[in-house]
């Protein structure tokens, strides 16, 4: 065995990313650690690294008890991560990555730039890698980044490789190359973690396969004794233990459609309509393209192509405000940075974006600002401490509500939420649930970006699914089953 | 070809090279090897304070406080030498950098150790170093002849017709050179500049590192406190005023660049070299002094316009075309 995890569980405020999982790699071999988006998989492998630090369980390699209290133990320990997030140094030369943080010195104490350049091309030529070893990592293509990060856990001698998504935006040429490498890393006495969203590769490359689901290890085996359909089963099904309060409304006629919208490199032949009363939902892997597609939309970016109707109008949208001004928002995923200004009320950032709604020929009218910020409060249930709190002193949940209520007092008409519930504890996500049921009720349109299966399921009428920056298929959720829907943002059918 | 030409030191060399020619048609006496090498002399110590103010820049930080350390470490060994005129000049030269370095490794404790932001410290050290210049020569100057002759012979002397402190500046130059490109300190700074977050995945100490530029900056600021006071055989209070808003823009000019991470020494070098030939030409092809800020101002702004718009950022692909 050469390592073992045991019991390991990791809380995040309240939410628990892992409950004893047990992951089990074996000797020289690929193992596969599957499971959706929010299954546990990152945790781990941050674990692993040396990121965070597991609340309870043991972490055994070569049979001998470790502790993993931060990443350069993690890298001394022979473990190397291969992320899909840039751990790289643009500005440097790939020779220089590939020795970064153990540069080979002479024996007078420099650097010897003239041995690492040899022995950096003699590991591309190794891997049969075709790779300058004097070009700059942000000239690399992606899957060139991933055989500099494979060479960089080579000359570390690791021998526990792990790879998130290595494939996720490579061409069928790129992974097949890819393959050939990994399978020379066996040979070369490695183990491999492999993290993938392609079941069909999954398959071909890997040895064995851990499911992690919500957290908890749902299912651990040879890769010879399943198939694709059971890895499905395993990654998707789930009892339907949370209550999700999507309230039955007639939904009405077509308000919102875009189409043909095109972006070069991000989106293409994007057609979708959206009903009054509806919840469209947007299910895909992350980095799908769902999130460059709403910035189009809301003027954040420039779309290549398309066009966009809206109550069955033409409309041009430019920047932001000409979104907002026809009634269209969106509330960003990344709340903390885009959302709202941590450092000022949570009156001030609900009254954010209707400035110019709460003045007089430019002069504030302090009335109307505290009019709206306390309806909003009640409205959605703000939960401050005092009247002027931080909004940053705020939990998570009750920030995200103070996001919504900035946008509520634009009062629009479609309002695009990209991840609404992204780490935030159970109670604010069913508030955020059935605070969305009351929206429609009262007659807005929602489009909902989730990476959440069993949010898409339980709030949206129909759900769109992307894979690669490609509509997949447009799916009616009443009909649709989880397993369809995995498929399908997987790329598989 | 097209790699070269879009080079930013050679797009700074060539804007160099024009100036100089364009000036040497308005007046010729400027471009004499007489006066071409009084310009280097005049910016050697300009050099010198960019290239420590580098390593401070390459790791995301900014040291603000340099022309104070200078000021006060250069006031505090001329005090000394008025008493003691009978030491050797060496011995000023090591002392002035051991004060200055000291100053250096204070702002680098405050960063790194008490967390204060870098511009808060530098600001704050900027007027504390500036103000015991006061308390230590009660406001008073040390003037040339109160100075050893030993003290300022250094200066003076020449090798092939360029001055010691050309020489000097060459000198530090190859040795910044070779720290920042040849050893694990300087790739370090590099990689700590250029992704902090990842830079600590391999294991990069960031607060020894972020300690020890600062001391390298404070190093160099005090060895130019001699230089500047036995230059201009003055120490008072208000010596080199504001010098380190020329350091900093000479290290912009040379494409290092502020969020961290990138910059070659050769840059930092030619960046410093363009302000030193525009704050010297302009005066040489009578331009009126009351436009001389406002236009190398100007001039500086447009070589750096010039020198980015050659750097584009590329989008994240999420569509692979099979």
């Amino acid at each position: 065995m050469k390592l073992e995890l045991k019991n390991i569980s990791k809380n995040f405020h309240g939410v628990k990313a892992l409950q004893n999982v047990d992951f089990q790699l074996q000797e020289n071999s690929i193992h596969a650690l599957l499971g959706e988006n929010g299954a546990g998989k990152s945790t781990l492998v941050k674990i692993l690294c040396g990121v965070y630090q597991p609340d309870s369980g043991i972490i055994n390699l070569n049979n001998k008890q470790q502790s993993i209290p931060d990443p350069s133990a993690s890298l001394s320990l022979g473990i190397s991560a291969i992320h899909q997030e840039s751990v790289m140094f643009d500005e440097l030369s790939v020779t220089e990555n590939v020795f970064i943080g153990n540069h080979i010195t002479k024996s007078n104490g420099l650097v010897d730039w003239g041995l690492m350049q040899d022995k950096t091309n003699q590991l591309l030529k190794d891997l049969e890698a075709n790779i300058e070893p004097n070009e700059k990592i942000k000239d690399l293509s992606i899957a060139q980044r991933h055989i500099v990060q494979i060479s960089r856990s080579l000359i570390h001698d690791a021998d526990i490789v792990i790879m998130d998504e290595p494939t996720a935006s490579l061409s069928q040429k790129e992974i097949n190359e890819l393959y050939t490498i990994i399978r020379n890393l066996k040979k070369q006495d490695k183990s491999i973690i492999f993290i993938s969203h392609k079941l069909d590769e999954v398959i071909e490359v890997c040895d064995d396969f851990t499911v992690l689901r919500d957290g908890e290890l749902i299912k651990s085996d040879t890769i010879q004794n399943t198939n694709k359909d059971q890895l499905i089963t395993y990654m998707a099904g789930r009892e339907v233990n949370q209550i999700f309060p999507k309230n039955n409304v007639t939904i009405e006629n077509e308000i919102f459609e875009v189409r043909n919208l095109f972006k070069k490199t991000q989106f293409k032949d994007i057609n979708f309509n959206l009903r009054k009363k509806e919840i469209l939902g947007f299910y895909g892997l992350v980095g799908s393209g769902r999130t460059e597609i709403m910035k189009s939309i809301f003027g954040i970016t420039k779309l290549d192509e398309g066009e966009i109707l809206f109550k069955d109008q033409k409309i041009l949208i430019r920047k932001p405000s000409d979104a907002i001004d026809q009634g269209i928002v969106y509330l960003s995923e990344e709340r903390q940075q885009l959302g709202m200004t941590g450092l000022m009320s949570v009156k001030d950032n609900i009254n954010m974006a209707v400035m110019d709604r709460n003045s007089n020929f430019y002069v504030m009218n302090k009335l109307k600002e505290i009019k709206n910020s306390s309806a909003m409060q009640e409205k959605l249930n703000i939960k401050v401490s005092y009247w002027s709190q931080l909004t940053q002193s705020l939990s998570g949940g009750n920030q995200q509500k103070t996001v919504i209520a900035k946008w509520l007092s634009t009062k629009p008409e479609v309002l695009i939420l990209d991840e609404p519930t992204k780490g935030i504890d159970v109670r604010s996500k069913s508030a955020v649930h059935e605070f969305m049921g009351e929206l429609v009720e009262e007659g807005m349109s929602i489009m909902m970006i989730s990476s959440e299966l069993p949010e898409i399921l339980g709030m949206c009428d129909r759900v769109v699914v992307m894979y690669k920056g490609l509509i997949k298929d447009i799916l009616n959720v009443k009909e649709a089953s989880s397993e369809q829907i995995v498929k399908l943002a997987s790329g598989e059918s | 070809m097209k790699k070269i030409l879009l080079n930013r030191d050679f797009i700074l060399f060539s804007i160099i090279l024009i100036i100089l020619i364009a000036v040497g048609f308005a007046n010729p006496l400027f471009i004499t090897p007489k006066s071409i090498s009084d310009v280097l002399t005049d910016t050697s110590i300009l050099i010198i304070l960019a290239l420590s103010q580098m390593i401070v820049i390459l790791i995301r930080a900014i040291d603000l406080s340099v022309a104070s350390n200078l000021a006060l470490s250069g006031m505090l060994i001329s005090l000394l030498s008025t008493v003691h005129p009978e030491l050797p000049v060496y011995y000023f030269i090591a002392l002035s950098c051991v004060i200055g370095t000291t100053l250096g490794v204070l702002n680098g404790i405050s960063i790194a150790i008490l967390k204060v932001p870098f511009i808060v410290t530098t600001l704050g050290t900027l007027s504390i170093y500036r103000g015991l210049i006061y308390f230590v020569s009660d406001g008073k100057q040390v003037y040339s002849n109160e100075f050893s002759e030993d003290f300022l012979a250094l200066i003076h002397f020449k090798f092939l017709s360029l001055s010691f402190l050309f020489w000097l500046a060459v000198v530090v130059f190859i040795i910044i050179y070779v720290l920042l490109n040849h050893t694990r300190f300087g790739r370090n700074l590099y990689s700590l500049g250029g992704n902090p977050d990842a830079a600590k995945y391999i294991g990069v100490n960031e607060n020894k590192y972020i300690i020890m530029a600062y001391s390298l900056s404070g190093f160099f600021a005090g060895l130019c406190g001699y230089l500047w006071v036995a230059r201009y055989s003055v120490a008072s209070t208000q010596i080199a005023i504001g010098f380190e808003l020329t350091v900093i823009s000479a290290c912009v000019v040379g494409g290092i660049s502020v969020m961290g991470g990138v910059g070659t020494v050769l840059g930092c070098v030619l960046g410093a070299l363009l302000i030193g030939l525009i704050r010297n030409a302009l005066p040489a092809v009578d331009i009126s002094q009351f436009w001389q800020l406002a236009i190398s101002g100007a001039i500086i702004l447009l070589a750096i316009i010039i020198n980015t718009k050659t750097e584009q950022r590329k989008e994240k692909t999420i569509m692979v075309e099979n």
